[in-house]
């Protein structure tokens, strides 16, 4: 049976690369690939209960981080999860200087721009799987 | 008179509304509601092994926000921090069935009615802080958290 890519943003609440990790990634699985991929609780796939244990290890996962620390991606790797690409928003956001996001609340129109790319990245890599 | 700092551990939960909201409640009792000064402890930071983290929920009261009643953020916290000071379980404010909604999780999505949810939400945080006894306050040498928030 096929097993959907699991996409998990870090979420950090901090800053609003952490927001706009967390709006690409449900773009992605809600608008852009609902058939291929699905996203995950990072604060739930760390308690290692068994339900989620077995969703992610040895799945094809996809993380998207806010910022460099990649938390996100050392805790899917720490549950099990086969993370097959690591992305970062700053890569993203690093092409396009000078420009307003929003908060960690609410993104700008700016935002919304970057989020959209991301989401791009991440719907051409699973579709590359499949 | 010291100064009573409080730190709220939001779950965030990306599968739906609730954590969508959890995180929104957050954001806004640190943004709006000046009661006291309120950090947001970045939770992903946290279970990656952030020290600076940690420590604060040790030495500051601390409540977890969670969007369903798995609770995840609440028994992340007390795993590595010991008791948190107060805990929210939204799924108990909005209605599980609504919590557990898949398919609306994203910011630009959300009605009129889960932004009173929402308002909701953050008035719980706030009558959960306001029931810290001020006496738990110990954390005069902490330094910071390491996301810089």
């Amino acid at each position: 049976m096929y097993k959907k890519v699991k996409v998990v943003p870090c979420s950090g609440i901090g800053k609003v690369f952490g927001l706009m990790a967390r709006e690409a990634v449900l773009k992605t699985v809600l608008e852009l690939c609902p058939e291929k991929s699905e996203t995950v609780c990072l604060a739930y796939i760390v308690t290692g209960d068994i339900e989620v244990k077995e969703k992610i290890e040895g799945s094809n996962c996809i993380t998207v981080d806010g910022c460099p620390k990649m938390c996100a991606a050392k805790n899917v790797s720490i549950a099990g999860g086969l993370v097959i690409e690591k992305l970062r928003v700053i890569d993203t956001v690093k092409e396009h200087k000078g420009k307003k996001f929003g908060s960690p609340t609410q993104l700008d129109a700016d935002g919304e721009v970057v989020i959209s790319e991301i989401a791009a990245k991440i719907a051409k890599k699973i579709n590359e799987l499949n | 008179m010291s100064e009573l700092k409080v730190g709220i551990i939001s779950c965030s939960g990306e599968e739906c509304l609730g954590g969508t909201i959890s995180r929104l409640a957050t954001r806004k009792v640190l943004e709006e509601l000046k009661l006291v000064a309120t950090v947001t402890l970045c939770l992903p930071l946290y279970l990656a092994g952030g020290v600076e983290e940690r420590d604060f929920a040790k030495v500051f009261p601390t409540i977890s926000v969670d969007g369903c009643d798995k609770l995840c953020a609440k028994r992340s916290t007390e795993k590595y921090s010991g008791k948190i000071n107060g805990f929210i379980d939204v799924s108990k404010i909005i209605g599980n069935e609504t919590a557990l909604n898949t398919k609306v999780i994203r910011n630009k999505d959300l009605t009129d009615e889960h932004l009173q949810m929402v308002d909701q939400v953050a008035s719980e945080i706030v009558k959960t802080i306001s029931n810290i006894s001020p006496d738990s306050y110990s954390g005069k040498t902490f330094g910071g958290c390491g996301c810089g928030s």
